[in-house]
């Protein structure tokens, strides 16, 4: 940094405020009374709020004194007090944890902006703020904190806006008057199609009037409209292909596929009845469309129209899909009940959960599902409730759907390389913020098992190869504590725009990641950091081989033609060069696990400490296993092979976390 | 400059304030116009690379922009855009004039490394 440069003065004066925000965040924990009569002390209700790349955006109106006299019922909010926007940093959100109607002191230093053409001003530097309980309703918020949804959304500005669009639009001739055109030549277009002869038939709502009306006159006119609650893929019907094509297998080390398989992009649908059905559209091409289609679609109206029934089914019959219909259950807006006349509604309290569910398709052909995507988001929509994993592990129940956001940390393919990809399972072994912050009883990383049936899009399968992640895990199913990837579970690389959520649980992770150390707890499959002394080599077990450099092949073979050379089958080509691995199996003595022998096995590539331990036993003959006993080992990370007693062992294989 | 105005950067920007801040304080900014009257931004980056930032849209040519604001909509811009701003509004872009061919061609020249 240059001396005495701009960067140079702000990193010294992030510094001080760096501590004084932490030392303020101590104080609030420790101290609950901070007077709020010091000056420059602003007072703010929360009115809405939403999320944009990282800042938390409120939307607050200014009170003039603090209601901790006044009951929650007496804040009333009055028209004439000024509104604010105050922002919130990703740190300071998480810690206030506030949700509308919530009444937060911010004391100085903060600061405020006025932009030019905006008349609300904009509070910013709100590191020291602190969220106000008013005084009775403290511990009944607590407890209906987990059932009140908080909306995130983010705002999107539209390129045409960027590239002022909007004012070509008003100099071409209005066609169509009647059709709100928001922006640009693009949209416009869209807007004229609707002008089709399918457009001008009357629109049902009920998918059950639809659906018992099928061969009725006027029936291929008529049209339904739906809410789209969730899309999602499922594999084809139409028999898994089988991806070994010639005498080429897969590539050992990746789980890419160049033929991607065969998925059927499917909506889950409700009407204003709240009756559900699940719609079956088009193959996708390549399963990687299915984020986009996720932000496009969820949430919005669309119309079916035409639809051929493939299947009623019941509860018993399709526990998947009910498990996900559950999880939308009870509807967030009454819905109608049928047989009543339109302007009577029902609470939809005491409605039972639906026990059937047509499945629906489009006729080959013919797109009859028209998706209104610049509409807003329908209130009928139940956007995905996100858990921190710490929660979701206390679940007790049977078959729920739970969507959590976390980072991957290790990958293991539970199916031979052999398994077409369409039929490969994977563990994945994952942590979030909710199980880094250490507490004794619950682990820091846990398994998610991902079953064949579960899509993975090419994105996410390539995402996963290389860096370590963070995913977004929508409707995975959660039973008793372990938690698996099915059929209409969704793993996207994104938060979804919409999301119900503590602000909490999207955040990063505190610090470096932590496994928990090798105990007597520990399970097989799962992760965990080891250390110890060395107290024995298995030679037995101590070898060297060599690995095609391109794929990594580690079943290399005598080149037919010449046996000189080395041959792999994956690359179909000679290997000119190989890597050499080399693979030791050692036993440590483990201070935290004293009554069982723990057996690690580890590779050349991964432990640098141990490299040379492992070089100098294999590269002679003559070498002296008593030099390598005692030597200290580090917190390595591992896999847990298995755990058995009677005797008491543990296998151990290092892995490298992502 | 003063202190509260940095900080107000540091609050909005978050990580890519300071390095934005360096760019600007070792004038890494360039205005490249041509005599149509177009123009582009050219930033020297910290590892000696030169990328390009659009003046008619928000938009960097670095693979951190291409990451954290597009794909995960992490950040509102990468400290090269940071860094044209501030430097615009302080007056320490540097200045160069070029031909129409010499800015289109800065302008394809991502399009000739991809390909």
């Amino acid at each position: 940094l240059c001396r005495g440069g701009l960067a140079e003065r702000l990193c010294r004066l992030q510094n001080r405020e760096r501590s004084a925000i932490s030392f303020w965040r101590h104080q609030c924990s420790s101290d609950a009374k901070i007077p709020s009569d010091k000056p420059g002390v602003l007072i703010v209700k929360i009115l809405q709020m939403f999320e944009e790349c990282t800042i938390q955006v409120a939307i607050c109106q200014q009170l003039e004194e603090s209601p901790a006299t006044l009951s929650s019922e007496d804040a009333v909010v009055s028209a004439g007090e000024p509104i604010l926007k105050v922002l919130f940093a990703r740190e300071t959100a998480a810690h206030l944890k506030s949700r509308p109607q919530d009444v937060i002191h911010i004391y100085p230093p903060w600061q405020k902006l006025l932009l030019k053409n905006a008349d609300v001003p904009v509070i910013m530097n709100t590191y020291f703020s602190q969220k106000v309980l008013l005084r009775g309703d403290s511990e009944a918020r607590e407890k209906t904190y987990s059932l009140t949804k908080m909306l995130i959304r983010k705002n999107i500005v539209s390129l045409a806006q960027t590239f002022r669009l909007d004012d070509l639009g008003e100099e071409l001739p209005q066609e169509s008057p009647q059709n709100q055109v928001a922006c640009g030549p693009q949209i416009h277009d869209q807007c004229a199609s609707k002008q089709h002869p399918l457009a001008q038939s009357a629109v049902n709502d009920s998918l059950l009037e639809m659906v018992e009306s099928q061969g009725a006159v006027g029936w291929r006119e008529a049209r339904v409209r739906v809410i789209i609650q969730r899309v999602y893929s499922l594999p084809a019907r139409e028999g898994c292909r089988s991806h070994i094509q010639g005498n080429k297998p897969l590539c050992a080390t990746s789980i890419i596929s160049s033929d991607p398989p065969n998925v059927r992009l499917c909506l889950l649908v409700q009407d204003a009845y709240g009756m559900f059905s699940e719609v079956q559209l088009q193959s996708l091409s390549s399963a990687g469309d299915i984020e986009q289609y996720c932000r496009r679609w969820e949430g919005k109206t669309c119309c079916l129209a035409a639809m051929k029934i493939l299947q009623r089914t019941t509860r018993g019959r399709a526990l998947g899909l009910f498990s996900l219909i559950d999880s939308l259950w009870p509807p967030v807006v009454p819905v109608k009940v049928a047989g009543q006349s339109q302007d009577s509604e029902m609470m939809t309290a005491n409605l039972p959960p639906p026990s059937f569910c047509y499945i629906l398709t489009v006729q080959s052909g013919e797109i009859h599902v028209e998706v209104d995507e610049a509409e807003q988001v329908s209130n009928l929509y139940q956007p995905p409730a996100v858990h921190g994993l710490k929660d979701i592990l206390q679940i007790h129940g049977c078959h729920e759907r739970c969507s959590f956001w976390a980072r991957v940390l290790y990958l293991r393919l539970q199916t031979k390389h052999s398994v077409p990809i369409n039929q490969r399972e994977l563990c994945l072994f994952v942590t979030d913020s909710t199980l880094q912050n250490v507490l004794p009883s619950t682990p820091k990383a846990v398994a998610v098992a991902v079953a064949a049936s579960c899509v993975l899009s090419r994105e996410i399968t390539e995402a996963l190869s290389l860096v370590s992640q963070f995913l977004f895990f929508k409707d995975a199913l959660c039973s008793n504590g372990r938690i698996i990837c099915v059929e209409r579970t969704v793993l996207l690389l994104q938060k979804p725009l919409l999301c119900s959520a503590a602000a909490a649980d999207l955040s990063e992770l505190p610090g470096p990641v932590r496994l928990d150390e090798l105990d007597s707890a520990t399970q097989a499959n799962s992760i965990c950091a080891v250390r110890g002394t060395v107290v024995g080599v298995n030679e037995s077990t101590a070898f060297s081989w060599p690995t095609c450099d391109r794929c990594g092949n580690g079943k290399l073979e005598l080149c037919p033609q010449d046996r000189e050379l080395i041959y792999c089958n994956q690359c179909s080509k000679v290997v000119i060069s190989p890597v050499l691995k080399m693979q030791l199996e050692v036993f440590l003595s483990c201070p935290s696990l004293p009554h069982s022998t723990v057996k690690v096995k580890v590779w050349h590539e991964m432990s640098f400490g141990l490299f040379v331990l492992i070089n100098m036993l294999l590269s002679l003959q003559s070498y002296e296993v008593q030099s390598v006993l005692g030597k200290e080992v580090g917190l390595l990370n591992c896999y847990v092979h298995s755990v058995t007693s009677h005797p008491n062992c543990v296998a151990l294989q290092e892995i490298a976390l992502l | 400059v003063p202190d509260d105005l940095l900080l107000g950067l540091k609050f909005i920007f978050g990580p890519s304030a300071v390095p934005a801040l360096d760019l600007v304080d070792q004038r890494s900014v360039t205005r490249v116009m041509a005599p149509s009257g177009r123009t582009a931004y050219q930033v020297l980056g910290s590892s000696g690379k030169l990328y390009t930032c659009y003046s008619s849209c928000h938009f960097c040519t670095c693979p951190a922009f291409g990451f954290t604001v597009l794909q995960k909509s992490e950040s509102l811009l990468c400290k090269h855009i940071l860094a044209v701003y501030l430097s615009e509004a302080i007056g320490a872009c540097q200045e160069l004039s070029v031909s129409e061919e010499q800015l289109s061609s800065i302008l394809l020249a991502e399009e000739e490394d991809e390909g």
